[in-house]
């Protein structure tokens, strides 16, 4: 009895004991982790500009993260961008100086003989504001949502998405799924065009005021992943996507040049109509299909560098096909890092593309654009990230990038093959940005 | 084990005068750094992929570890120690951590029965262990006596940070004080490597933490030296959490007929426990809780084995 | 308390060789996969900023994520 009442005595007092120190080191361990609720704050700004000084784009962004825990998090991100500039509206180049219609009928714009049609007209302010939420279910399930709205001048979307993970083998394996729901109209500078369709001299024109003021398209995309963790140093990621879009699908903005092929004098050239050249507001399906295989890998070496290596196979079903590789490869310092990155992408035309419309037979075409990112595009870009980070966690980055389009396809006949139907295109990509 | 370099700190954080900290290279992500504070070799073990946080680690807990080390040492002027005493028979006002220790103390002092005692140390000046047979006169520790006594101190729970010393009387944080340093020294680790994973074990001359197990998911291998023979291992404890802390001393105890008198001394008598284990090793979530456990172990002399078997902590005795 | 202790380091680094069949790794094996540069999307603003300039110049966007979109610009 008085074995036990000893032994109850001494528990009591280590446990008093136990409790004093906790109370002496605990407290300060408290007082460590505390401030672990913040705000993590990437902000940035890009630039884009093209050479032959045709767009430029400036987008700051601000993307704020506040962290509950390891896994529940919400994110609200505002970004704003601006472009001006021209760009190619589909018309072909021509040995005479070519007059077009602006987009809203008001004005005229030209290029000269020889050069590539440019609509300057070309300029908008962006502003995109999204907002994520993403929490754990349970032990195995975590979920997301999220949505967004963005607001150009001419367009405006909305969108919700979500997304849910299912965690498998210790959580090396998770299997993800998720679904993006938009909504987009557009209400295009002078209305929406009828398709395939004559362009007007000027809102006098009867196809002015027939024009409706906006359209809309919807969106459904779903996205299904799984990530593997293939050892310490190796994650890999396999995803499937299938996105369709329906409604309006056609660049309000976009005209296609129809050419002159009967033998003659004009053979190749602008084909004249109404006692001008014809050109045509482009037609693009109103639904598209599209799918993806996305395959990404990254791996950190014995010296701590890290290499990101991505491919991705997209296919729709307007004819497109893409490959993409992305290969990224981090050299990681004390405290800096430089990474050279390298992308290459390859696009097989649309069925509809079509760079100029003959004119036996224009009116046969149920679809036509002569946009040339739905032609045969390649595009390579070459860029270099360097970034610091500092003691108190916080990192500054810079990017520069060479992005170069190739463009390539059908050479045309006559007067056209004199012509630069694919003229190619570089730009730079510059980005700063700071993680605090 | 490779060299990397000293870790410099500068002077005004090094009022005891110790040597440049060195940090080592073990293997590839494991570094360690060496450095002495209290008396000790202490060393601390990071496993990590980033070097220049284990530098920036190292760094802020050898600079607490010192300034814990000069706050309350005897030996050291123009610190807590020295100005607590300067002013007996005055209240005073305490700091925000020289009040928490005192509360500690006073835990440990009514929960050992007042056992355990940090007015105790001034016993010391009479009691001095050096292997010899010279055992003080009970006059003059009877003479030490009226001044060691926890409740003698004019101090209450219910206003913790004031404090009046009586005349004579002395505070002696050294036998927490070693464990507390490395607790903090373990926080402020922690708290450099809140971002990024590491494993971290703390050593201070045999008094240990660890934030938990190795990357690898072992466990931390700890020998506790042989007392015979000091190059091999009586035990070797798997510490996978918490810290670890060790009373007792092959060095410092008295040899008189046959008895031996070991440096830990009983407050009430003022004489040595004697019969207790020469060493004892306890586990616990703290070092500072792991070092007060062993420590009244040992002030129950002979019932130090069914004192621990009692209250459940795993511990390892040496004789 | 003056009870030197002597730390065995047996710091052997196991060696991963994996193949297919034991993939993935245990709970305490996530030091290097949890460093924030090795989430597969680990600068997710410069993903959003290529995946805008990419969606706007060429016909294909998404694969990692949703990518692009909202915008008038293709």
């Amino acid at each position: 009895m008085a074995v036990t009442k000893t032994k109850q005595k001494n528990k009591e007092l280590a446990s008093l004991l136990t409790a004093a120190s906790c109370a002496l080191i605990g407290g300060l361990a408290t007082n460590a982790n505390a401030g672990n609720n913040s705000w993590d704050v990437d902000a940035a700004f890009l630039l884009y500009s093209e050479t032959d000084s045709r767009v430029s784009a400036a987008e700051p962004v601000i993307s704020a993260t506040k962290n509950y825990d390891e896994e529940t998090k919400l994110n609200i991100k505002i970004a704003a961008d601006t472009l001006t500039g021209a760009s190619p509206n589909g018309a072909t180049p021509s040995d005479q100086i070519q007059t077009f219609t602006s987009p809203s009928g008001n004005g005229t714009y030209t290029a000269e003989a020889n050069q590539q049609p440019l609509d300057d007209t070309f300029k908008d302010t962006r502003l995109a504001l999204s907002a994520n939420w993403s929490a754990p279910l349970s032990r195995d399930w975590a979920y997301g949502v999220g949505g967004y709205f963005s607001k150009e001048y001419d367009y405006q979307s909305l969108g919700v998405n979500g997304s849910l993970s299912r965690y498998f083998n210790q959580k090396n394996t998770t299997l993800t799924m998720g679904l993006n729901l938009s909504n987009d109209t557009l209400n295009p500078v002078g209305g929406v065009p009828t398709t395939l369709f004559q362009v007007p001299e000027n809102t006098n024109n009867n196809e002015f005021s027939q024009r409706q003021d906006s359209d809309s398209k919807s969106l459904v995309d779903t996205v299904f992943g799984i990530t593997q963790v293939i050892n310490r140093k190796t994650i890999m990621q396999f995803n499937y996507g299938l996105s369709t879009s329906s409604g309006y699908l056609t660049d309000p903005y976009k005209i296609v040049s129809v050419i002159d092929d009967t033998a003659g004098a004009n053979y190749g050239g602008n084909f004249q109509s109404n006692g001008r050249n014809l050109y045509l507001y482009e037609n693009r399906p109103d639904s598209r299909l599209k799918q993806s295989l996305y395959w990404q890998t990254k791996y950190q070496l014995d010296n701590n560098d890290i290499l990101d290596l991505s491919y991705r196979y997209m296919f729709d079903d307007w004819g497109i096909n893409s490959h993409t590789i992305d290969a990224k490869y981090r050299f990681r310092f004390d405290k800096q890092y430089l990474e050279p990155q390298l992308r290459w992408y390859t696009q097989s035309k649309a069925d509809f593309y079509h760079r100029y419309l003959n004119a036996s037979g224009y009116t046969n075409n149920e679809f036509a654009s002569a946009d040339y990112r739905l032609g045969d595009l390649d595009t390579y870009t070459i860029g270099l990230k360097y970034g610091y980070q500092f003691a108190d966690d916080t990192e500054f980055y810079t990017r520069v990038s060479l992005y170069h389009q190739e463009s390539s396809g059908d050479q045309g006949y006559g007067k056209l093959t004199k012509q630069d139907l694919y003229p190619s295109l570089d730009a730079v990509i510059l980005m700063i940005g700071y993680k605090f | 084990m490779i060299f990397i370099e000293e870790i410099v700190i500068q002077s005004s954080c090094n009022q005891g005068n110790h040597p440049t900290p060195r940090l080592y290279q073990e293997s590839a992500f494991c570094y360690k750094v060496e450095f002495e504070c209290m008396a000790s070799n202490c060393s601390i073990l990071i496993e990590c992929e980033t070097l220049h946080l284990v530098k920036e680690a190292a760094k802020s807990a050898i600079i607490e570890a010192w300034r814990i080390e000069h706050k309350f040492s005897r030996y050291q002027d123009s610190n807590t120690f020295t100005a607590i005493h300067s002013k007996p028979e005055q209240w005073q006002n305490l700091d925000h951590e020289t009040t928490q220790l005192m509360i500690f103390a006073n835990h440990a002092y009514h929960a050992s029965a007042g056992l355990f005692d940090i007015t105790s140390g001034i016993l010391r000046r009479i009691w001095r262990f050096n292997g010899s047979d010279k055992l003080p006169s009970q006059a003059s520790i009877d003479s030490l006596l009226p001044l060691v006594g926890w409740t003698k101190l004019g101090w209450e729970l219910h206003r913790p940070d004031r404090l009046k010393m009586p005349t004579g009387m002395e505070l002696d944080f050294g036998g927490i004080g070693k464990e507390y340093a490395v607790d903090k020294m373990l926080v402020y680790c922690c708290e450099i490597f809140a971002k990024t994973q590491a494993a971290i074990l703390i050593n201070c001359g045999g008094d240990l933490a660890c934030n938990g197990r190795r990357l690898n998911g072992e466990s931390w291998k700890v020998g506790i030296e042989s007392i015979k023979d000091a190059t091999s291992a009586d035990h070797i404890i798997a510490l996978s959490s918490g810290a670890l802390a060790t009373s007792g001393d092959s060095q410092r105890f008295l040899l008189k007929n046959g008895i031996r008198y070991s440096h830990v001394l009983n407050p009430t008598t003022g004489w040595p426990v004697s019969n207790a284990p020469r060493s004892v090793t306890v586990a616990a979530p703290s070092c500072i809780n792991a070092g007060i456990i062993s420590t009244l172990s040992l002030l129950q002399g002979a019932e130090a084995k069914g004192f621990l078997d009692s209250i459940e902590m795993p511990y390892w005795i040496s004789n | 308390m003056q009870k030197i202790v002597s730390l065995f380091s047996l710091i052997a680094l196991s060696m991963a060789i994996v193949g297919c069949s034991n993939t993935g790794v245990k709970p305490w094996e996530r030091d290097i996969l949890a460093q924030q540069e090795m989430n597969l999307i680990s600068d997710p603003i410069e993903s959003s900023l290529n995946d805008h300039i990419y969606f706007s110049k060429e016909a294909s966007s998404g694969g990692q994520g949703f990518g692009g979109g909202g915008c008038g610009c293709n």
